[in-house]
């Protein structure tokens, strides 16, 4: 963990989380639109498994700010959930690495899920939203989507030699 | 490890992180439900911060959309451009329509207004055939004895007679031309008072005036007016204005020709007269 990350390799990390907020705020048409995957929580899970000594309950907070603007929604429960994340990850981090890769996906999909009830529970209490069913269409999406995407950032991972 | 103002410190852990920023979050949305500046001043920074990530997010959706404006565009403009077009023609056709009856009104209005003749009463009649030849010179109108026409009448409208009822159905009625070959109609000069006749000619812009000796006072320009003799047409209603009179030696009488005042080819309506004494003219023909 002593080795310092070239700039190249931050730069590589930081575009990872550009390019999964960026997915997260594309305009879909209505009817997928409940699928969206939360890229950036899978993301974020990701390199907290990868490199808990770098990305951490910080790095979650500051993405979570950056997802509170993006979509419009009060600041800080995005903040506030993407950082429940990213503790719950660096707790349970060893226990995920070692997990299968379906089973894997589901424990990842059960955290992301952990931290959207805190989203649901946010909205509710302070905006009046009412739960609702459709607010799991996102969390199937996300244990569909891991396997592929734990592929892909462990390809690119590798490749730029971060560790 | 580190050192913070002398303090040797720990590195904070993870639950501790957790705390902090959760109250940090607790504090930001609290502030941020009432509308706080500060919120609003960290929202707006971040937001221009991310403000290239907005613009890379619709870039592909926004030229998709654009090239896909641009095709529909096309077949918009086409599509419109035809549906515009019919619509034009329809509406050019309705105008037309519109102008007609235009005419129409202000020729009924007209009727209706300046042909008050003293002593008869007067009603619209429609032109539903006209018969134009060289023979016969007929109309035939959508009244008949139901709206108790009876032959004879006379027909007017605002410019001049127009001829006089011969013949009568339930439902319809002939109309003599004052033009046919067999009308004849006695006139009077509005000059100065020649009386003569004006007989149709089977061509609908020509009258003759016969048997007129070649010392009459008459010259082109010169008004007839019917002059109500034989009861069939009202008197002092105008009827042709001469236009031509030739003398020949050779023969008796002037040859007259002149142009009848009403305009017989003209318009679909008509009036029919009704002498308010229903005893006079009845059934009388001049011809």
């Amino acid at each position: 963990m002593d080795n310092p990350l070239t700039l190249k390799q931050r730069a590589l990390i930081i575009a990872s989380f550009l390019a999964a907020m960026i997915l997260a705020i594309v305009p879909l048409p209505s009817s997928i639109h409940l699928l969206r995957p939360d890229w950036a929580a899978l993301v974020l899970v990701y390199w907290c498994m990868a490199l808990p000594e770098r990305i951490g309950v910080g790095s979650g907070w500051v993405l979570g700010l950056f997802l509170d603007v993006l979509y419009g929604s009060l600041l800080g429960e995005q903040a506030l959930a993407k950082a429940l994340l990213a503790y719950l990850t660096l707790r349970f981090t060893l226990r995920l690495r070692m997990f299968p890769r379906w089973q894997q996906s589901l424990a990842v999909g059960t955290l992301v899920a952990l931290s959207d009830l805190m989203l649901i529970m946010i909205k509710s209490l302070v905006r009046g939203h009412p739960p609702l069913w459709s607010d799991t269409a996102p969390m199937i999406a996300n244990v569909i989507l891991w396997p592929f995407l734990f592929g892909i950032l462990r390809e690119v991972r590798r490749r730029a030699k971060i560790s | 490890m580190g050192t913070f103002l002398g303090w040797s410190i720990k590195r904070p852990s993870n639950l501790t992180k957790l705390i902090l920023v959760v109250c940090a979050s607790v504090a930001l949305m609290v502030a941020d439900s009432h509308d706080d500046q500060g919120t609003r001043a960290i929202r707006n920074i971040v937001l221009r911060a991310s403000y290239p990530l907005q613009e890379l997010a619709a870039l592909p959706f926004s030229a998709g959309y654009e090239a896909f404006r641009g095709l529909r565009t096309n077949t918009r403009l086409r599509r419109d451009n035809a549906r515009l077009e019919a619509e034009n023609r329809q509406l050019a056709v309705e105008a037309s329509q519109a102008g007609a009856l235009r005419a129409e009104v202000t020729h009924m209005t007209a009727l209706l207004h300046g042909a008050p003749v003293p002593g008869y009463r007067v009603s619209l009649a429609h032109i539903l055939d006209v018969s134009a030849g060289p023979f016969s010179q007929r109309l035939t109108l959508d009244e008949g004895a139901h709206n108790h026409v009876f032959p004879g009448q006379a027909v007017i409208d605002v410019h001049g007679i127009i001829g006089q009822v011969v013949s009568v159905g339930p439902h319809t009625s002939q109309v003599m031309l004052i033009t046919d070959p067999d009308s004849g109609i006695p006139v009077v000069s509005e000059r100065n008072g020649l009386r003569a006749i004006a007989f149709g000619t089977g061509s609908q812009d020509r009258l003759k005036v016969p048997y007129l000796s070649v010392t009459a006072d008459i010259r082109p320009g010169d008004v007839l007016a019917s002059s109500g003799l034989g009861g069939v047409y009202p008197p002092g209603y105008p009827v042709a204005r001469v236009t031509e009179v030739t003398s020949n030696p050779n023969l008796a009488f002037l040859k007259i020709r002149a142009v009848p005042l009403a305009r017989l080819g003209y318009h679909t309506h008509v009036l029919l007269l009704w002498p308010r004494k229903a005893s006079k003219g009845q059934g009388m023909r001049h011809g």
